[in-house]
């Protein structure tokens, strides 16, 4: 009995070993090289402004049409108060870089071939992206992508740039 | 008499005790095993791989399509894929 007591436990302590970043916590910062250019990029150059960090890659059929979109999201917003994070997940950097020739994208394009800023995240699903707010604290997140998503992220941004930095 | 039995409590017979590490050496693989399934899982962002066209149950659907016709046609009589047959083999 004591055993499969110790049993249950241990498939227990497996189980919740990749803890995942919600809402209301800490966005972990991190610090990625660029498609385009060598020096690295990290989430805590951007304080003070709302960040989009989106998780995608090459093989992910949903991202075919986010990463197009987050062209138009870049542009509705002020390139000051908000800002794109594309981490690129796949482990063959060419197949990232083909795609991103395919679909050109106007914002900051990441790579993370170890996925380690994926693991720290704990991310769930494909493609998955996180809305941090000025103070560096994940607001929203949403998980898979469909075009009319779009609209909630939009209303999301909108009102959490309209918070000033000093309410966190 | 009490001597006697504080011996055999404080050292088990032989067969009892190797029963014992057995079990515990059971319990010890059985973790050491579970550790392993941990290890195992494919994270979202792992599965560029899986996500290959040559990966797929089905790699041609086209094939897939007039592979499953020929089947369901042959089988129609006793419920092909799964369904209840009609047995008019009609498809």
């Amino acid at each position: 009995m004591s055993l499969r007591i110790a049993l249950a436990a241990a498939l227990l302590a497996a189980a919740g070993a990749a803890s995942a970043v919600e809402p209301g916590a800490t966005a972990p910062d991190f610090s990625l090289t660029p498609f385009a250019g060598t020096h690295s990029v990290s989430l805590a150059d951007y304080r003070g402004k709302v960040v989009l960090v989106d998780f995608w890659a090459s093989w992910c059929s949903p991202c075919r049409q986010s990463l197009p979109l987050y062209n138009g999201l870049q542009a509705d917003f002020p390139v000051s108060e908000f800002a794109i994070l594309a981490v690129g997940l796949d482990e063959n950097s060419d197949d990232a870089r083909a795609f991103l020739r395919e679909h050109p994208v106007k914002y900051t394009a990441l790579q993370d071939p170890r996925g380690d800023v994926a693991q720290a995240f704990g991310l769930k699903g494909m493609p998955s992206s996180y809305l941090i707010d000025r103070a560096g604290i994940v607001r929203y997140r949403h998980i898979g992508f469909e075009p009319e998503d779009i609209n909630a992220l939009k209303r999301e941004i909108t009102a959490l740039i309209a918070k000033p930095a000093a309410a966190h | 008499m009490r001597s006697n039995a504080k011996s055999r409590r404080s050292s088990p017979s032989q067969p009892l005790r190797t029963k014992r590490a057995l079990r515990w050496l059971l319990a010890l693989i059985a973790l050491v095993c579970l550790g392993g399934c941990a290890m195992q899982a494919v994270q979202p962002w792992q599965r560029g791989r899986l996500a290959r066209w040559d990966m797929r149950w089905d790699p041609d659907p086209l094939q897939a399509a007039m592979n499953q016709h020929a089947y369901f046609s042959k089988e129609g009589t006793s419920g092909e894929i799964g369904a209840a047959g009609g047995g008019c083999g009609c498809n």
